[in-house]
């Protein structure tokens, strides 16, 4: 099969896209960086492997890409994000080539310990087969490993009292700085104006206090509930540290037994939050 | 310079006299993120190794937010009360690219203004920095000035001669009093006893020529050059927030209740798209590649022509934790290469 770099070329001999948002080499050893590349004679530094963490999807509701033709290298999971993001109406499917990833799964980071196991997501992917692409290209497969260790502390949390649980993520929330990194980093956060940025009225405390916090990370976790499609990049940007996917996912956890939803799967199937049904159930809110 | 031996056990004893006087002490958390309270003295770890901490120990002088005044009010007063900075505290193991980092930050915060609030707090601290014998591919502060042993910023320095010894040079008043104060503490050395640690410790491979860069940014305002930095940065506050050098703020006032609040000094970062918005609508750096000249211009051009120093340590946090990898040292080596 055709690596990345001949497949880039054949995007743009082809003339089927404007750009290509990829991915390429980073400054150390064992890292990699999105690049937008926009022609033929810029994608021999393209690259594609178990490195590639960053999803790329981010990039396709962005100003200055809107309008445009864009083609994009996308794994399983950043492909649920472009599905997510066409069947919001943030983007037309004829505007968008997929270069779909055929994954055996990414490194959990960059370095250190965490760059010898696999991303916890990656371990229940339902989505190494590209479901939604226009061609595909095969990721070679670094035979990572490793445990689930969130799915432990989300059954932990569910066992807690909700003091219990409240003094964890107070102990969590403590840490953001509000560099809204996590926000930036997710493709689903395309909102032109955050409602952490609005101002008249504030509705979102802006100062990095316990307050402040609270505020910011359950408004996010509550505007990405039944968006989500698990890409993880917001906790693995964060540079406190905060465990996001263990509201991620918990609240993906929610859309499917409560709602039979699951993000991200199909275009052309309503959104969660777009629809309403009578049967919709309601126990779940205590 | 007076040098010193002092063991771990010592430092060990140091640190719980120290909190038993009510002292604030803060060392790198356990898994590096950031710098945190230590609460038992036997916790002390001195790591020479490690890489510096994925958040910079700035905010021990300012504050990711900090209450600059509360105010009461009802239909006819207004009551207004300052607040009040801060207690002692001891900054423990801070690298170099950190403790050099406070010394450029009271520039800008004694410019026109002076910041009592940053003043007070920096009055407040002690600094005992530690030699570093980490670096990776986003290290560079061998090419701003500094270096993995330089003592700027540090009041004392420690350098690591075992697991269980190092020797500490007492560099400013501040530390010789401190030193003095502990005596019972501190042994007798010389500079032969650090010499050869100090001596084995190589510093980063990048290396760049900060006059270049300086050079071509003095020429080259209106550039491509940023464009493809703009094309995959997010617009984020990470690299500024974990930055130990960067200082802008925002001033936001927070009511608790229509007759309570108070008024916050909170971090603020040059890479949000709303940082240069004007009321009008009007936003003079309207693409991330000019967002991101901004910050190399500031860092390498704006704050040496003003206060004749780099506004970087070269500790290469903003780069290890930038969600797309974006690295400010092989950016500032590519311009140094372009005069
Ligand atoms: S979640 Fe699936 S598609 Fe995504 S990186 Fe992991 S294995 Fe690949
Ligand atoms: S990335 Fe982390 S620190 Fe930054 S705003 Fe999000 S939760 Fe807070
Ligand atoms: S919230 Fe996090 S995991 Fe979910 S889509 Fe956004 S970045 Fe990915
Ligand atoms: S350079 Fe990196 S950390 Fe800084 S704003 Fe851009 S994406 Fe965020
Ligand atoms: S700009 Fe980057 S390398 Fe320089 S001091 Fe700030 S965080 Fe460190």
């Amino acid at each position: 099969m055709a690596d990345i770099i001949s497949i880039a070329r054949g995007v743009f001999e082809n003339k089927k896209a404007d750009i290509l948002i990829g991915y390429t080499k980073a400054t150390s050893e064992g890292r990699t960086r999105p690049v937008i590349v926009r022609s033929a004679d810029e994608v021999q530094n393209l690259v594609l492997n178990s490195s590639c963490l960053n999803n790329l999807a981010t990039y396709l509701t962005r100003k200055e890409n809107k309008g445009k033709k864009v083609a994009i290298v996308a794994k399983g999971c950043d492909i649920k994000s472009i599905v997510q993001l066409i069947a919001e109406s943030q983007i037309k499917r004829e505007n968008v080539y997929i270069i779909g990833v055929k994954c055996n799964g990414v490194k959990r980071s960059f370095e250190g310990e965490d760059s010898k196991k696999i991303a916890e997501k990656c371990l229940n992917c339902n989505v190494r087969t590209p479901h939604l692409a226009d061609e595909t290209v095969d990721m070679s497969d670094e035979g990572l490993t490793g445990k689930d260790e969130k799915a432990e502390l989300i059954e932990k949390l569910d066992s807690m009292s909700a003091e219990e649980r409240f003094a964890f993520w107070e102990e969590q929330f403590e840490k953001c700085i509000k560099c809204y990194a996590c926000r930036q980093a997710c493709p689903l956060c395309y909102c032109e104006r955050c409602i952490a940025d609005k101002s008249m009225p504030r509705w979102v405390e802006s100062s990095p206090t316990k307050r402040g916090n609270f505020a910011w990370n359950i408004v996010r976790a509550f505007h990405l509930s039944g968006r989500c499609i698990g890409c993880n990049e917001c906790e693995r940007v964060c540079p406190a540290g905060i465990p996001l996917s263990l509201l991620n996912r918990k609240m993906v956890m929610v859309a499917k037994s409560e709602f039979g939803y699951e993000s991200g799967m199909s275009a052309d199937a309503p959104t969660l939050i777009g629809t309403y049904d009578l049967k919709d159930k309601e126990e779940f809110i205590k | 310079m007076e040098e010193y031996i002092i063991s771990l056990e010592d430092l060990k004893k140091l640190a719980d006299n120290l909190i038993k006087e009510g002292t604030d002490l803060f060392l790198p958390s356990p898994d590096n993120s950031r710098f945190v309270r230590l609460k038992k003295a036997d916790e002390l770890k001195l790591a020479p190794e490690a890489r510096p901490s994925d958040i910079s120990a700035k905010q021990a002088a300012f504050p990711k937010c900090d209450p600059v005044l509360f105010y009461k009010r009802d239909k006819s007063t207004v009551e207004l009360k300052d607040a009040e900075p801060s207690a002692n505290q001891v900054l423990f193991g801070l690298k170099p690219c950190d403790a050099a980092a406070f010394g450029i930050m009271n520039k800008v915060f004694n410019w026109d203004y002076k910041d009592n609030f940053f003043n007070k707090r920096l009055e407040n601290t002690l600094v005992i920095g530690l030699a570093c014998t980490y670096s990776d591919d986003y290290c560079f502060c061998t090419s701003v000035g500094l270096s993995p042993v330089s003592e700027t910023g540090s009041d004392i320095f420690l350098v690591r001669l075992s697991d269980a010894q190092f020797a500490a040079r007492a560099v400013t008043d501040k530390g010789i009093q401190f030193v003095k104060k502990y005596s019972q503490l501190f042994a007798k050395g010389d500079s032969s006893k650090s010499k050869p640690a100090l001596e084995s410790i190589k510093g980063p491979a990048r290396k760049f020529d900060s006059k270049k860069v300086k050079d071509w940014l003095d020429k080259n305002f209106e550039t491509d050059f940023f464009n493809p930095v703009g094309d995959t940065c997010l617009g984020c506050g990470q690299c500024a927030f974990v930055c130990p050098t960067c200082h802008c703020f925002d001033i936001v006032d927070e009511d608790y209740s229509y007759s309570e609040g108070r008024r916050m000094k909170n971090w603020d970062a040059c890479q949000f798209s709303l940082f240069t918005l004007h009321a009008s609508g009007h936003n003079p750096r309207d693409n991330q590649a000019k967002r991101y000249r901004q910050r190399v211009n500031h860092k390498f051009k704006y704050y040496i022509d003003r206060f004749k120093e780099i506004l970087c340590t070269g500790c290469g946090r903003c780069s290890r934790g930038c969600p797309v990898t974006i690295d400010i040292g092989s950016i500032v080596t590519k311009i140094g290469n372009l005069t």
